[in-house]
């Protein structure tokens, strides 16, 4: 293909252990590469036109940025607002079902997902907060899942599972590394200072969870929609238009802006990056 | 951060603080480093790496600059041609300045540096490009740039190593600029106790992983906006304002007889970062 | 219009490929990352656990014997990073960098995780069972006096099983060795104060001479003692403290001082004869023994000049109370106990004794008392091996094959004992040379209690409690194995105990009233314990006053010229590396040396007039030769050395002990000669004299000062400013 040498040292072969692996292949970064070494070719190809070299060094330029472009666009998509942003169907050890649990029950998001409102994870329950109701409910004792179920907690006939093994949940929300969602500031804000319910605050980012059995990915997660919530303008005033709370609630907040007819009070959520960004 | 906001709203954003405008508010946070305190140890350099997930390049790696010390000793002789250094060293703890206008903030083609509404000087590692203007432009030398892919380099994080590394902090890849955050993880999760008990953080809640490892407490970080904490009133004592190139007691006949003073101020930059001078006895 | 070679199809290419990367580059929402498919789940947590939030756990750092108290902060179940403990009277919630360095230990890669039996060059895995077993087989039919127990400095509830262990044999032969150790200096105050360790109050002088105690970097508890500095600083009665540092080669204190001065090496002690004689204070004994030390034959003898003496004279009459403090660098010679000696007089013509040498408080409880390690337990260990008398020999945080003077051929003396056990957490050189290797847990893992030697304010014990589960399923603690081998011994009185965790807090509970816990019932007491990660005691107090005899005093004259090795080679001992032991853990390799900041590799420190008189430039490859050998090491041009004087770090130049401390550096301990103090029997790591010559090769300096070379070049960046010329009183 006539790619020239970019990294053009030679690996330095080191008298000590700090050897380089190869770099991750990534397929844009070498596509880049491809792409910018043929019009690197071409340049330096011939032609003593100095119109074609312009057009040439203009279409690298173009090429260079659209690959730039693509690198730092790479991680942080358009917005994707629409319901149907499904993310895959995640087999879990066994199917459970959260209709049964959040919508026939009534069972409040945060009785098993405890840690929301207290760390920056919602966090799974432990297998002992399943087994603290389901040891006493004899009815479903029998059915297929629950006995999967206690397989964990009391071992498995077979020895293959031992007794008081945590079950192996799968993942289905997850964010990359340098992203931080805190919970428990969302449940503060939404639930605590705002009343919301819980089950519709849970689902601005986790869906109608109660129509659901196992949890599935409703929402793109991406930045762009994060931001887009960050971005309205929330209408967050007391009794009379009052502003809720003091310098502390606001912080954060991008500045707060009186509405001065009916003296209602309207912020955009926080925008400073490292707020997630760390 | 978009395009047009950027370019609408650019004076805003290059403005330094504090102005009327854009105070700080209810945070600045900011450090005093006292020089004679400082033994030169290297304690908050370690701790500093045990932190934030830093890097060890090793020995070749080291020898073409490619450390990653975010917070580096460095040790000054005296320059009037004595035989020995019969007064000491002089040891200056250098990281990050958190200017509050920063030279790194103009230059970068992304935006990937940025100043945060408390006073810090942010670094978005998914949104750096790996440019290094930032680097070039920093008169104090304290960003580092990841030229290789730490996190698969043998022996840097091998098999069980990976397990000491800090949840909260991002393990940066190639490509990427990084520098000292005062501890942001640490700022973030102060602010979230706070916030849940509806106040703001009070002094002493929050402290960086340098200054806890201290051992002579030379470094005091905090918030500079208030009153009560030890950095307000050590910057206070010393007489040097934020905002300014150069302080008036440096205006006075003869210099100021306060130890307070700020590294390249003339430069204006305006760092967050106050140093008090190193002392020597002269009675002996 | 353009006609040219590049055509149409040359721009569509461009394009596509460019096309190409931002089709690619548009892939899917957040997905979930390659290899961190599960949650993290839990089974029956505790309350405290949370997913996201630390817990912290207190226990008691081992990086060193300080003794400091550290704070762990644990994420899902795994240590991340150690903070100190507020409560601790040592280190009051501050770390060093080699405290921070402890998680390196704790999952260095290079862990031992097998027992091993050497079959010829190699170590076989074998199980634990069969290790004792054969233990117990090699044991069978030894005397006590054919067993012999190496270790370091030991102290709490491992040293009184370890001492039950040995004596269930009989055996007497415990060998307490640490290679850097003030063993001189306890020696002499033992003689001049009647304890082997005062407490030394920095924080009440106002003027600290020290002559070459490195207290800020590697000396005793530096941690306390830069604490204690900070507090010197600020000043009693608002009065700046004024540290004066005596040495021949500049430590990290030294750094830190107002005035530092170059002492020919060895002339400590006539120098502290010389400053009582400008004092002329003296009466008596003590006036008639400095008599002859006035300022002109001390200048002579030691190069500081007679101004100089005067001006610190002068100081330490007017400011009292002041410290003056014997370190490594006074004590490493033959007559080191004398120049100890006279440090320790010129603290008693000071009036410092009762004020800032004073009295302290012991740990009531006699069989935990640290019994300190020093050097001439090696030589003892040594001689033992040399004469065949050995035919078991353990060894327990100790490195000798690493340590050992060269000239005591420690490694194949070591050979010629029967059958070697080595506890160890990394394959080290002595390791290597075992018949046995048992692999121990970290120190993040294991229980214990500790009692530092020094103690700060109050009587305390440190407690060890682990901060995760064991990384390794088949390391054991040494309280477990100790225990199991007791079992064989003396199965009756032990039996009960299930492991060392039974052990201890049975132990400790049997203590309950004396330990402070008596109103608490036991359950309780034991969490609070844990909880706190130490108990605070009140002890006996060991009366500390001057009782030497003057008149013994003996100091030779300064050391004459040697033409063959006309320089005196002194071992860097750095706060990082001290002995070696953390050579391999890499934070610590990485972290500039404060003085000179080189890193991963072993210098030469050389004075720039020397330098220039030999033609040595920065970089030149330098073989260091003595009567007992030769290494070779980088040429660094350092100002704060005397010119008879070289040296070269400890700590550097491992063979073995993993990845991170194999082949870094050279290990200056290889040619050291073997000479000894003559009234201690400590090793004197001072007089080993040298000649260096270039061998041509040179390298560039790997360090972390720029090539201004730690210059400011007329540019206000480390300020410094004279104390008349500045106004301390209104700072905050």
């Amino acid at each position: 293909m006539g790619v020239p040498s970019l990294n053009g040292r030679k690996k330095i072969e080191a008298e000590n252990n700090y050897h380089d692996s190869p770099h991750k292949n990534n397929p844009i970064y070498l596509f880049g590469q491809a792409a910018l070494g043929v019009a690197c070719d071409h340049l330096f190809a011939g032609g003593v036109h100095t119109m074609h070299r312009s057009l040439r060094f203009f279409v690298l330029l173009v090429g260079l940025f659209w690959i730039v472009g693509s690198y730092a666009t790479d991680a942080s998509q358009a917005v994707l607002t629409t319901e149907d942003s499904l993310g895959p169907l995640v087999e879990q050890p066994f199917e459970f079902p959260h209709n049964r649990h959040a919508n026939d029950m009534q069972i409040d998001c945060m009785y098993c997902h405890t840690y929301a409102r207290r760390s920056a994870v919602a966090g799974i329950p432990p297998l002992q907060k399943c087994i603290g109701c389901h040891q006493s409910i004899d009815s479903v004792r029998e059915t297929p899942r629950i006995k999967k179920l206690f397989e964990y907690w009391e071992g498995s006939e077979d020895g293959r599972i031992a007794a008081r093994t945590p079950i192996p949940w799968k993942k289905v929300h997850d964010l990359p590394d340098f992203v931080r969602f805190n919970h428990e500031r969302h449940i503060k804000r939404f639930i605590e200072q705002q009343n919301r319910p819980t089950q519709e605050a849970c689902g601005y980012c986790h869906g109608d969870v109660k129509e659901m059995t196992v949890a599935r990915r409703n929402k793109p997660l991406s930045m762009g929609w994060c931001a887009s919530c960050h971005e309205k303008d929330h209408p967050v005033s007391g009794e009379g238009g009052v502003a809720v709370g003091n310098q502390a609630y606001w912080y954060s907040f991008q500045k707060p802006v009186v509405e001065a007819a009916d003296g209602a009070v309207k912020a955009k959520g926080p925008n400073d990056c490292w707020q997630c960004h760390k | 951060m978009s395009v047009t906001n950027l370019l609408e709203n650019w004076a805003q954003f290059r403005h330094f603080h504090p102005v009327e405008d854009n105070p700080h508010d209810p945070y600045k946070w900011a450090m005093s480093i006292d020089l004679d305190a400082c033994t030169g140890c290297n304690a908050c350099s370690v701790a500093c790496y045990a932190e934030n997930n830093l890097p060890v390049v090793g020995k070749e790696k080291f020898a073409h600059g490619q450390v990653m010390h975010w917070m580096r000793i460095e040790r000054y002789w005296d320059e009037d041609g004595r035989e020995f250094p019969d007064q000491g060293a002089q040891f200056l703890p250098m990281m990050c300045q958190q200017c509050e206008a920063a030279p790194c903030e103009t230059v970068c083609p992304v935006a990937a540096t940025n100043h945060t509404p408390d006073g810090l000087n942010s670094q978005i590692y998914n949104r750096c490009i790996g440019s290094r203007y930032c680097s070039a432009n920093c008169p104090f030398k304290v960003r580092y740039f990841n030229w290789y892919d730490y996190p698969t380099t043998d022996n840097v994080w091998p098999a069980e190593m990976t397990q000491q590394l800090n949840p909260d902090v991002t393990v940066r890849g190639k490509g990427v600029m990084e520098k000292c955050t005062f501890c942001v993880q640490r700022i973030s999760a102060a602010k979230v106790t706070a916030k849940g008990e509806g106040r703001t953080v009070r002094e002493g809640e929050v402290q960086t992983a340098c200054q806890q490892a201290c051992p002579t407490n030379a470094i005091s970080f905090g918030n500079l906006i208030d009153p009560e904490a030890k950095v307000h009133k050590q910057w206070k004592a010393q007489q040097v304002e934020l905002d300014k190139e150069e302080q008036a007691k440096d205006k006075e006949e003869g210099g100021s007889d306060l130890r307070g003073y700020r590294i390249f101020e003339e430069l204006r930059p305006y760092p967050s970062v106050m140093y008090l001078e190193r002392v020597r006895e002269s009675a002996i | 219009m353009i006609d040219s070679s590049f055509d149409r199809r040359d721009f569509l290419k461009v394009l596509g490929w460019s096309g190409a990367a931002v089709a690619l580059g548009g892939c899917g929402n957040t997905s979930i990352e390659d290899g961190r498919e599960t949650v993290v789940s839990y089974s029956e947590p505790a309350d405290y656990v949370i997913p996201g939030i630390g817990v912290y756990y207190n226990s008691t750092c081992a990086q060193c014997d300080a003794g400091c108290s550290i704070n762990g902060r644990v994420r899902e179940g795994r240590v991340l990073k150690l903070e100190g403990n507020p409560d601790s009277t040592i280190n009051r919630g501050k770390m060093c960098g080699l405290g921070q360095a402890g998680v390196q230990h704790h999952y260095n890669p290079d862990r031992l995780r097998e027992p091993l039996l050497r079959k010829g060059d190699q170590g076989e895995p074998i199980t634990w069972d069969k290790a004792y077993a054969l233990i117990a087989e090699k044991m069978k039919g030894v005397s006590g006096e054919e067993i012999a127990f190496l270790s370091g400095g030991i102290s709490g509830h491992l040293k009184a099983l370890m001492g039950n262990y040995l004596d269930s044999f009989g055996c007497k032969n415990h060998f307490a060795y640490e290679a850097v150790a003030p063993g001189v200096m306890r020696a002499a105050n033992k003689k001049s104060y009647g304890v082997a360790m005062p407490r030394f109050s920095i924080n009440k002088a106002k003027v600290v001479l020290s002559f070459g105690a490195d207290f800020l970097g590697s000396w005793v508890s530096p941690v306390h003692f830069s604490q204690q500095y900070a507090q010197f600083r600020k000043g009693v009665d608002g009065q700046r403290g004024v540290l004066i540092q005596v040495e021949s080669k500049m430590t990290l204190t030294g750094a830190n001082a107002d005035r530092w001065l170059a002492i020919r090496p060895g002339t400590e002690g006539i120098l502290a004869l010389g400053i009582i004689n400008a004092l002329g204070t003296a009466t008596g004994e003590i006036a008639a023994v400095v008599k002859d030390y006035d300022r002109a034959r001390v200048s002579r003898e030691t190069g500081i000049t007679p101004g100089q003496i005067d001006k610190i004279a002068a100081l330490l009459k007017l400011r009292s109370p002041s410290l003056v403090l014997a370190g490594s660098a006074a004590e490493g010679y033959a007559h080191g106990s004398q120049n100890a000696a006279a440090i320790n007089l010129l603290n008693h013509v000071l009036g410092n004794i009762g004020k800032t040498v004073e009295a302290c408080e012991a740990v009531p409880f006699p069989q935990m008392i640290p019994t300190t390690g020093n050097t001439a337990a090696l030589k003892s260990l040594n001689d033992g091996l040399v004469a065949g008398k050995y035919k078991v020999l353990f060894c327990y945080g100790a490195n000798p094959v690493f340590t050992a003077p060269g000239a005591l051929k420690f490694k194949e003396n070591m050979a010629k004992a029967g059958f070697k056990v080595a506890f160890a957490h990394y394959l080290d050189e002595t390791a290597l040379q075992a018949d046995l290797v048992l692999p121990l847990d970290s120190a993040l893992e294991d229980w214990g209690t500790q009692v530092p030697e020094y103690l700060a304010t109050c009587a305390q014990i440190n407690v060890q409690q682990p901060l995760m589960e064991k990384l390794h399923a088949n390391t054991r603690g040494m309280g477990d194995i100790l225990l199991d081998l007791l079992k064989q011994r003396r199965a009756d009185e032990y039996k009960g105990y299930e492991d060392y965790y039974a052990y201890l807090r049975t132990a400790l509970l049997n203590n309950k009233n004396a330990l402070g816990g008596g109103k608490f019932d036991d359950d309780t007491f034991w969490n609070e314990t844990l909880t706190q990660g130490l108990i605070k005691l009140e002890g006996p107090v060991s009366a500390v006053s001057f009782r030497a005899n003057a008149v013994g005093l003996k100091l030779p004259a300064p050391a004459e010229e040697n033409a063959q090795y006309p320089l005196h080679l002194i071992p860097g001992v750095t706060a990082s590396l001290r002995d070696g032991r953390h050579a391999n853990q890499p934070w610590l390799q990485e972290s500039p040396d404060p003085l000179t900041t080189i890193v991963w590799d072993s210098w030469v420190e050389i004075h720039p007039k020397k330098a220039a008189e030999l033609h040595i430039a920065e970089g030149d490859i330098i073989e260091i030769t003595s009567k007992t050998g030769s290494i070779r090491a980088q040429a660094y041009l350092f100002p704060g050395i005397h010119p008879d004087a070289i040296s070269v770090p400890l700590g550097r130049g491992h063979e073995a002990m993993g990845r991170y401390a194999k082949g870094y550096g050279v290990n200056p301990f290889q040619i050291m000669d073997a000479v000894y103090d003559r009234d201690s029997g400590e090793l004197a790591m001072h007089e080993t004299r040298v000649r260096i010559s270039k061998t041509g090769q040179r390298v560039i300096v790997v360090k972390d000062e720029g090539a201004a070379g730690g210059l400011q070049m007329g540019r206000k960046i480390a300020v410094r400013v004279s104390t008349d010329e500045v106004d301390l009183s209104e700072e905050a």
